[in-house]
């Protein structure tokens, strides 16, 4: 048979008819739209064996409790634990991110003296020598943590002086605990019994104390209600997320909050709405409403607000001491809903530190974030996780980052039960890293262990047998049945709650109306204001480069 | 029955916090922003935009809508436009599929998407040195040149899946089945359920006279709802536009 080059036309025609009816080009055209998307510089996620671990958040004094996935030896994922007591479940909005942190290119991996490459042993050797020369000073960010215990015990043994570092929402607890002459440590606002809250700047729903805590209770009994069962009162000068979502929102002129707290006793005392009768500000109230750019009738409004559903609390974002007056007045210091003592707390072992007034050196620890270290004295040797700059330091210290060492989380500042929780090292820490309390343990290798202080700890909440530990579910402390029952619970993610707060009265003797702070402080509104590491995680980018939700935040981004 | 997974997003909740984003892009290896990201080019299956009544100074008020894609349910515009198939109403779960391996970003569905709930991978996806160690094993990473919008995070579904499998159960526990946003937010704001379900409580709040959905009068069927009871959000949604008109994104 002749083939003719009709019959190669009919035939090519053919197949390439039939080829179409076949899974042949299709499967092609899939096998390379699968080829071109795993490009060698397109990112793969590790593989392997894939576990949820429980752990508390380390990143800031609230201590949320984390559920940690893992995969292949790292974390891949962060959610809340539905059913933990103190978050229910919520985080902060970039802990979500967190176990990101750790690449971040601003991660501090090498030691820095003035700018220039070091090494540990050059600044082991350089803080020797300052320790021979004279005393030390030791700033602590989160006191009450095991390794605290080894800061506190060195600066005592080389006759230094072992400084905290509070936060401003300790700082917002000092006034009254220099009027009722109990550290601020013990104090706690009792939001659960609150039915009124009088925020003065404070980001209650933006991260304020531990997220979750004020925000599912306003969940649950503030919002959508026109008339709802805590009421939210939120003076600020701009119309914050909190601000948005209050029950009512008093834009107050910037800086004079002060004021508007005189203008706000004047009426709670001269219209008798409180049993109080003073003390009573110098300035009258026409003069404060007009520093506080507010309407009498308003101020008078806010008053009669403020009394006529309580109890009511007012919330500082600051130390500022006339406004925090204002709960001396309305008799919501030591009362149910207002400032209370924190349940009974279990007394920590500890070293007392003589005070010197010069240092030789001073050891800043990683708990102390970079926009709150205090001016320091001497040569100054700052422990961090993240790069801050070497403007505030002598030598930068690489630290342990998100998850990578064994730590312990004490009470957090604003909560009203005491609690104790355990990070353990879900990662292995990097060998260029140390922390403070590792590096004095090599120039006094008798100081306290933190793995031996947290055996301690736990001890102590074994035999005072006081309050539950949640693990997944709630077990008495009564009933463990040893101290290392108890603390493989609290390794494993569990917390420790004691109970509940104390009912007791607490005298503030408060003479004469405190002066405002001097110089008015930075609104905390930013909605980083608690977040403590100096960068954020580069997903935190959604919230204010690929939308408008959020203004870009006013620090230090890599 | 098939189930047909929807929300019911509170707005009266929604503090406007950000954290469904953050968590979103966490779950689906979203990468971060590229240097010239803006919100229109980045990627945000779910975004948060801000509502204003309009008004300036102390009557001003404000409130937040998350918005991703509506999974709608009726003549789903963006599956009738896709030349590729890549987009796909899945008929057991009534969730909208995105396929990347099959789009070939002609970007079709993002026009015909009334809610610009669609995302162009416009930049190759970058992270830091290290941090591809973070990233999800169980969602592959989209790369540049192809269309991703809200899967209802399908990878966990998957998951859910495969638990109801080994515990020889054909259907999900829908407890093991949460998006991440869900999840996330921290007043409880998005609730998430079986709309095909009438004891389901999502069903039931969809139902409820304070709830709506937006540009419902397209009648795509969105499978995402809202619910407020706010006169002036509730006006603002009514007045039509899918698109939060009052937004500050101008």
């Amino acid at each position: 048979m002749k083939f003719s080059r009709r019959d190669l036309l009919i035939g090519t025609a053919g197949v390439t008819a039939g080829i179409v009816f076949t899974p042949v080009p299709w499967k092609l055209l899939g096998d390379v739209s699968i080829w071109s998307q795993n490009w060698s510089w397109i990112p793969q996620p590790a593989h392997g064996p894939v576990e949820t671990t429980l752990s508390p958040c380390t990143l800031c004094a609230a201590g949320c409790g984390m559920r940690v996935r893992m995969a292949a030896g790292f974390p891949v994922g962060i959610s809340g634990v539905a059913n933990h007591p103190l978050t229910k479940g919520a985080l902060c909005t970039l802990g979500y991110a967190a176990h990101q942190l750790n690449w971040h290119p601003a991660r501090l991996l090498r030691v820095r003296h003035s700018g220039r490459a070091s090494s540990w042993p050059e600044a082991q050797a350089a803080f020797a020598a300052a320790c021979a020369e004279g005393p030390i000073a030791v700033m602590d960010g989160r006191p009450g943590r095991a390794a605290s215990v080894a800061l506190e015990t060195f600066a005592a043994k080389h006759n230094g002086s072992y400084q905290t570092v509070p936060g401003p929402e300790t700082q917002a607890l000092a006034p009254y605990a220099a009027w009722s002459g109990v550290p601020a440590s013990t104090l706690g606002y009792d939001l659960e019994n609150a039915r009124t809250i009088v925020s003065f700047g404070a980001p209650l729903l933006d991260g304020w104390g531990t997220p979750g805590r004020f925000t599912r209770l306003w969940s649950a009994r503030a919002a959508g209600q026109s008339d709802p069962q805590l009421r939210l009162i939120q003076i600020e000068p701009v119309l914050s997320h909190t601000a948005a979502r209050a029950w009512r929102w008093l834009a107050v002129r910037e800086g004079t909050q002060g004021a508007l707290a005189a203008a706000l006793a004047r009426v709670l005392v001269e219209e008798h709405l409180v049993k109080a009768q003073g003390p009573l500000p110098e300035m009258t109230l026409e003069q404060a409403a007009v520093q506080a750019g507010l309407p009498i009738a308003e101020i008078r409004d806010l008053a009669h607000a403020m009394v006529e559903h309580g109890p009511t609390v007012v919330i500082t974002s600051d130390g500022d001491p006339a406004v925090a007056a204002l709960n001396v007045l309305l008799g919501a210091v030591g009362t149910p809903g207002g400032i209370i003592l924190k349940s009974k707390v279990i007394p920590r072992h500890g070293a007392a530190s003589t005070a010197p007034a010069k240092f030789r050196a001073t050891v800043i620890d990683a708990s102390v974030p970079w926009d709150l270290i205090p001016p320091a004295q001497g040569e100054v040797f700052r422990f961090a996780t993240w790069d801050g700059g070497d403007s505030k330091a002598d030598w930068l210290l690489p630290s342990p980052g998100f998850l990578e060492e064994l730590t312990d989380i004490p009470t957090a500042p604003t909560s009203a039960t005491e609690t104790y929780a355990i990070a353990t090292d879900l990662l292995a820490q990097p060998q260029e890293t140390q922390t403070a309390a590792q590096f004095l343990r090599k120039i006094d290798a008798s100081l306290p262990d933190v793995d031996k202080s947290i055996h301690a700890r736990c001890e102590q909440i074994f035999q005072a047998r006081l309050g539950t530990i949640y693990a997944g579910q709630s077990k008495p402390v009564a009933q463990f049945e040893s101290a290392a029952k108890l603390e493989e619970q609290l390794r494993k993610g569990g917390v420790w709650l004691s109970e509940p707060p104390r009912n007791a009265t607490l005298h503030c003797a408060l003479k004469i109306w405190p002066a405002a702070a001097a110089t008015a402080p930075a609104a905390p509104t930013d909605w980083t204001s608690t977040w403590a590491p100096p960068v954020l995680p580069p997903l935190a980018a959604k919230l204010y480069q690929e939308s408008t939700v959020r203004e870009a935040p006013a620090r230090r981004l890599a | 029955m098939s189930a047909r997974y929807g929300m019911v997003i509170d707005l009266d909740r929604c503090t406007g916090c950000g954290a469904c984003m953050i968590a979103c892009a966490s779950e689906n290896n979203v990468p971060p922003a590229a240097p010239r990201a803006t919100w229109r080019t980045g990627i945000t299956p779910m975004l948060v935009h801000t509502l204003s009544n309009g008004k300036e100074g102390v009557d001003r008020r404000e409130a937040f809508i998350p918005i991703a894609c509506m999974q709608c349910e009726h003549e789903t515009p963006c599956v009738s436009v896709c030349p590729q198939q890549a987009v796909e109403l899945d008929k057991s779960t009534g969730i909208v599929m995105q396929m990347p391996q099959r789009c070939l970003g002609c970007r079709y569905c993002m026009t015909a998407c009334p809610y610009h709930a669609r995302y162009f991978n416009w930049w190759d996806p970058q992270w830091p040195p290290g941090m591809e160690h973070s990233l999800n094993p169980g969602v592959s990473v989209r790369m540049r040149g192809v269309v991703e919008k809200c899967n209802m995070c399908h990878a966990r579904y998957h998951d859910a899946l495969q638990k109801a499998a080994a515990a020889g159960k054909k259907k999900i526990d829908l407890a093991d089945y949460v998006p991440a946003c869900v999840e996330a937010c921290p007043t409880g704001a998005i609730a998430f359920g079986n709309l095909a379900d009438p004891n389901d409580p999502v069903t039931m709040a969809a139902k409820s006279p304070d709830a709506f959905r937006l540009l419902e009068s397209i009648g795509t069927e969105p499978k995402i709802h809202y619910k407020t009871t706010q006169a002036w959000i509730r006006a603002l949604a009514d007045r039509n536009s899918g698109r939060p008109t009052e937004a500050q994104h101008v």
